[in-house]
């Protein structure tokens, strides 16, 4: 099994940007009302482990949170390899990250410096993606181009819709390495004039049909050991 | 239709607008900066009631303005028998809040705070601003009369439709209402105007040393834009020419602080 992370793709710039390869034969809309927030660390830890993690994860501490491998539906898996996923495996060069985007704010750091940091721990996470693939039962990849550029940039479409294209790329190139293909998002995105903030659209997309109906990121836990079980 | 016969439509609409507040309105108030925008307004709000303005002018004091919005605010304020109310948040400033401890936050307490607590203690239901829809995109969506609730938020999806120049007061609870004479002016209108109307002029707006500044705000976050604009006829002049934005040398704008604060929100920073 293969599991695309893309964080903040949003089911309508997917549309907007004709990113085909992103849309499979089953996509659509996750339903994140549980949740009081959309965080990124408590959705991504709900999708691992099927249970509603906000309450356990303070906002001050999310960056150092960690589920254990037991506790998530890898356990389920013989040989699995996670690359740069948050609250399991998520890379220290995201600190930097941050530091930049506060200093954007503060004005001690550009949007280039900050895009330029985003792309290249994009090509780093893709690289060894890449690498990994076909070697395990299960191969999770977290991208997050779309929120981090749109974080800052989400109005600017010509910076949008390379980022975009830049996954529907990734979505291309995986679309025949496994019987079973997950493309899914922790939230999506709105416009805030230039800037981008977190909306409760969150994706999802299968290489198979499922007849899913706006599933709950809690509820890919079960589905993904149903798949195993098949 | 020659510049002068748009400025007298644009001076009509304006004093229309505050009479219609001061009509609707039991305890209004026009919030006054000293900066070009807000003069204007608060010249208008004096034309419209032939020479006096009938309620409380009132400026937001942060300390960290600078010296010459004071002597501006209190030389103007006696010529033109205003009656003037300066709002301070005495606690956050005795606190030591400052600039240096977040552009955000120090904008909240010395300013929003300031106003909130203004507005409890005096029951202003109106204020007028001297707010334009060309000076950023968020405040594209603005409508003249503003409906605000007790936390200042505004609801643009849900606003009065203004139809035929009717402004009608919602039916539900809100606070006060905003109203916004000079919306639909552009930079270069209230430029114009100051020009007709031979107004005074905060010098801080006049070059020096091939600098000027454009927009004002606290000193901390306000820097000067390259100009030699040093008379009222070479600023409209300069205007006219220009592509940069207006606000370009103000730090801290409104969709800039609202995505920080956001961020900060969802534990970004």
């Amino acid at each position: 099994m293969i599991i695309l992370a893309l964080d903040a793709l949003d089911l309508e710039q997917v549309k907007k940007y004709n990113c085909k390869h992103l849309l499979q034969k089953e996509y659509g809309k996750t339903d994140l009302s549980d949740f009081k927030q959309p965080r990124t660390v408590v959705l991504w830890s709900s999708f691992l482990t099927g249970k509603n993690m906000e309450s356990q994860i303070p906002i001050k501490t999310q960056w150092e949170f960690k589920v254990k491998p037991e506790q998530t539906f890898l356990k389920y898996f013989e040989k699995y390899k996670t690359i740069d996923v948050p609250a399991f495996s998520h890379k220290p060069s995201h600190v930097k990250e941050r530091e930049l985007l506060k200093g954007y704010f503060e004005e001690k750091a550009t949007v280039e410096e900050f895009d330029e940091l985003v792309w290249k721990i994009h090509e780093e996470n893709k690289k060894e993606f890449f690498e990994a693939l076909g070697k395990f039962d299960l191969l999770m990849g977290y991208f997050n181009l779309a929120d981090s550029i749109g974080h800052l940039s989400f109005g600017i479409t010509e910076k949008m819709a390379k980022v975009y294209q830049e996954l529907d790329q990734l979505a291309e190139k995986i679309k025949d390495a496994d019987d079973h293909i997950l493309i899914i998002s922790d939230h999506g995105m709105k416009a805030i004039g230039r800037y981008g903030d977190h909306n409760r659209n969150g994706f999802y997309s299968f290489n198979h049909k499922m007849g899913l109906n706006l599933p709950k990121i809690t509820n890919f836990y079960d589905l993904i050991r149903r798949q195993l079980e098949k | 239709m020659t510049m002068n016969d748009h400025l007298q439509k644009l001076e009509k609409m304006s004093i229309t607008l505050i009479r219609e507040a001061k009509a609707q309105f039991k305890n209004p108030a026009v919030l006054w900066s000293t900066g070009k925008d807000s003069t204007a307004t608060v010249w208008l709000c004096k034309k419209a009631f032939f020479g006096k303005v009938p309620f409380p002018v009132v400026h937001i004091d942060t300390s960290y303005k600078f010296p010459q919005i004071y002597q501006f605010r209190d030389k103007i304020a006696k010529e033109w028998e205003l009656n003037l109310i300066v709002a301070r948040n005495e606690e956050a400033i005795k606190k030591g809040m400052s600039p240096k401890k977040g552009a955000l936050d120090c904008c909240t307490a010395l300013k929003t705070e300031a106003l909130k607590n203004l507005i409890e203690e005096r029951e202003f239901d109106a204020l007028i601003m001297a707010i334009r829809r060309d000076e950023h995109g968020i405040r594209a969506k603005e409508r003249q009369f503003s409906p605000r609730d007790e936390n200042f938020h505004w609801n643009y999806k849900d606003q009065p439709a203004e139809l035929w120049n009717l402004y009608v007061k919602p039916s539900e609870d809100f606070s006060h209402m905003r109203v916004h004479p000079i919306l639909t002016w552009t930079e270069f209108n209230v430029w114009e105007y100051m020009k007709q109307e031979k107004l005074p002029v905060n010098p801080l707006y006049f070059a020096k040393n091939g600098k000027r500044y454009r927009s004002l705000g606290c000193m901390p976050c306000t820097v000067p834009v390259e100009s030699t604009a040093s008379n009222i006829d070479e600023i409209v002049e300069e205007i006219r020419t220009s592509v940069s934005p207006e606000r370009a040398g103000r730090s801290q704008d409104k969709e800039k602080a609202y995505m920080m604060q956001k961020l900060r929100s969802l534990g970004y920073m």
